[in-house]
């Protein structure tokens, strides 16, 4: 899982004027034909920053949202079920190894990423800065969470650089499992008895706004986010996700007989747009920025892990090692 | 303050509220050294590189490996890990044009170590095993392999690694992918729910 809506990084106007002209024309040249860019290869610095920080978040939000699923395997209603959330919270840890990976072909090693999640430097996905109350709210992230960030994936998985791209089609493949497990938990509910019917209705009540927020704000078309796009790395608008998101599912939430809390959701039939009420943008920029209901369990959980954990990694560290990037 | 969480366990590991933490800040290869995992996905066909792990050694790499990239086992049929730092990677070409056409050395007369040959036919895949030379170094199995395996196709890339400093698993030891037999509740196919819909909205119409 993901989420999408990526900060980029505010650029300056120098950014490219700094660049080499001649590589520079190479390398768009090489994106123009459709060309994968390798770890090796000439890029430019913005290109290298801005992928690095995209690839880093999206790696950090897949450890952060194993956490609230995670607590969740216990207390999953039966055996089945907790098999299955334990195998989607592996993955979901294993999709961070694979990220974690190919954000340090660009030059960040492992460790200083860890290190800025944990200090609160870096951002990871939004929505998991929220309690999951009950199995339904696991039920929720598992299909709506995933969906959303499935959308954003594959959108990406067609990007221009090759680390990135290999190891989101391995987690899309995974993905798939994934989604509709989840969508198997919420039909179990929904077509359940009133008390299930409540309980996932309520889920969906709660999860609504950060998951209208899980994609991030319009993007103002800038010249920054020209070029990334020009570029490959940014492969489609936080709109764009959006509405291909409520396309394609809340058809499916609203034939269980489900509600979402929004009175002007609906699909404007001349346009084929989705309208909504905006969610409040205010809170997003609130909870993101460290003052949502989960922010501080998440990063102490973390932190906890890390601390009670070094001793092991600091027997097992052989003297000799030396760091090397990983190579694709 | 303690932190209090929904979740009990949370609660009781006694974690301090306060934001005002000390910066951690990991060592230099904290989570070790790197290795490259390949995958042969079938008998028959090539090993692919399939991706990066960190790992305090070999046998670890390979474990970790076995977790990450094969743990849907019906689509591994052998594993083998190297350590980064023992692969020797060429130039990369692009535009159709084959790195094998930059290699000018020799080859030499020498069969010193055995060395595997990994290519890159499409940016943006996986390198692929090729074959193994007799050389005398990394430059001199470079050589030689583009003797045994240049072709019409452009290569992009080539990774080459001495023989000796693979981990591969062995054909005895194929039943380590063997775990539970009914492993279908990590496929989507498993959850298949069509025909609960279709009761529901019967049920409700």
């Amino acid at each position: 899982m993901y989420g999408g809506g990526n900060s980029f990084e505010a650029m300056k106007a120098t950014a490219l004027t700094d660049e080499d002209p001649i590589k520079l024309a190479e390398f768009e040249a090489r994106i123009d034909r459709g060309e994968k860019i390798e770890p090796s290869d000439w890029m430019p610095q913005l290109y290298r920053k801005q992928l690095t920080r995209m690839i880093e978040q999206h790696a950090h939000s897949e450890i952060i949202g194993a956490l609230p699923e995670g607590t969740w395997i216990t207390r999953a209603p039966g055996f089945k079920r907790k098999l299955a959330l334990m195998a989607k919270v592996q993955d979901e840890v294993g999709h961070a190894q694979l990220l974690y990976s190919a954000a340090e072909t660009l030059g960040k090693p492992r460790e200083e990423m860890i290190t800025d999640l944990i200090n609160g430097k870096s951002k990871y996905s939004n929505i998991f800065n929220y309690p999951a109350f009950t199995w339904a709210d696991s039920c929720f992230i598992s299909w709506l969470v995933d969906a959303g960030a499935i959308v954003n994936q594959i959108a990406n998985s067609k990007g221009s650089y090759g680390p990135y791209c290999r190891a989101l089609e391995r987690i899309c493949a995974e993905e798939s499992f994934h989604l509709k497990y989840g969508h198997h938990c919420v039909i179990h509910l929904a077509t359940g008895t009133k008390v299930q019917r409540e309980m996932m209705q309520e889920a969906f009540n709660r999860w609504w706004t950060p998951m209208m927020h899980f994609f991030g704000p319009s993007d103002k078309i800038s010249v920054h986010s020209e070029i990334l796009m020009r570029w490959k790395v940014k492969m489609s608008s936080n709109d764009e996700c959006r509405q291909q998101f409520l396309d394609m599912y809340v058809p499916k939430i609203w034939e269980l007989g489900l509600t979402l809390p929004d009175e002007n959701l609906r699909k404007d039939p001349e346009t084929g747009e989705w309208q909504f009420t905006e969610p409040d943008w205010e809170e997003f920029k609130r909870v993101i920025n460290g003052d949502g209901p989960c922010n501080k369990e998440r990063l102490a959980v973390r932190r906890v892990a890390e601390e009670r954990g070094a001793w092991v990694r600091q027997a097992l560290l052989a003297p000799k090692a030396k760091y090397v990037a990983p190579l694709a | 303050m303690k932190l209090k969480s929904l979740d009990p366990r949370v609660t009781r590991l006694g974690i301090s509220e306060s934001t005002d933490q000390e910066i951690i800040e990991k060592n230099e290869l904290d989570q070790f050294e790197t290795y490259e995992a390949f995958i042969e996905t079938k008998e028959g066909k090539p090993f692919e590189h399939a991706g990066s792990i960190h790992a305090p050694n070999e046998e670890m790499a390979f474990l970790f490996a076995k977790e990450q990239y094969s743990r849907r086992g019906m689509f591994c049929n052998a594993l083998c890990v190297v350590k980064t730092e023992n692969i020797k990677v060429s130039d990369y070409t692009d535009n159709g044009i084959d790195v094998y056409n930059l290699v000018s050395a020799i080859p030499s007369g020498i069969e010193r170590d055995s060395f595997e040959i990994f290519h890159l036919a499409k940016r943006g895949k996986h390198h692929k095993y090729e074959g193994s030379v007799m050389a005398k170094d990394f430059e001199d199995a470079l050589a030689k392999a583009k003797v045994d395996f240049q072709s019409e196709k452009p290569v992009f890339n080539i990774w080459i690694v001495k023989s000796e400093h693979i981990l591969a698993s062995d054909q005895d030891d194929r039943d380590i992918w063997d775990t539970l037999k009914e492993k279908k509740y990590r496929d989507a196919i498993d959850y298949k729910a069509g025909d609960k819909i279709k009761a529901f909205k019967e049920q409700q119409a």
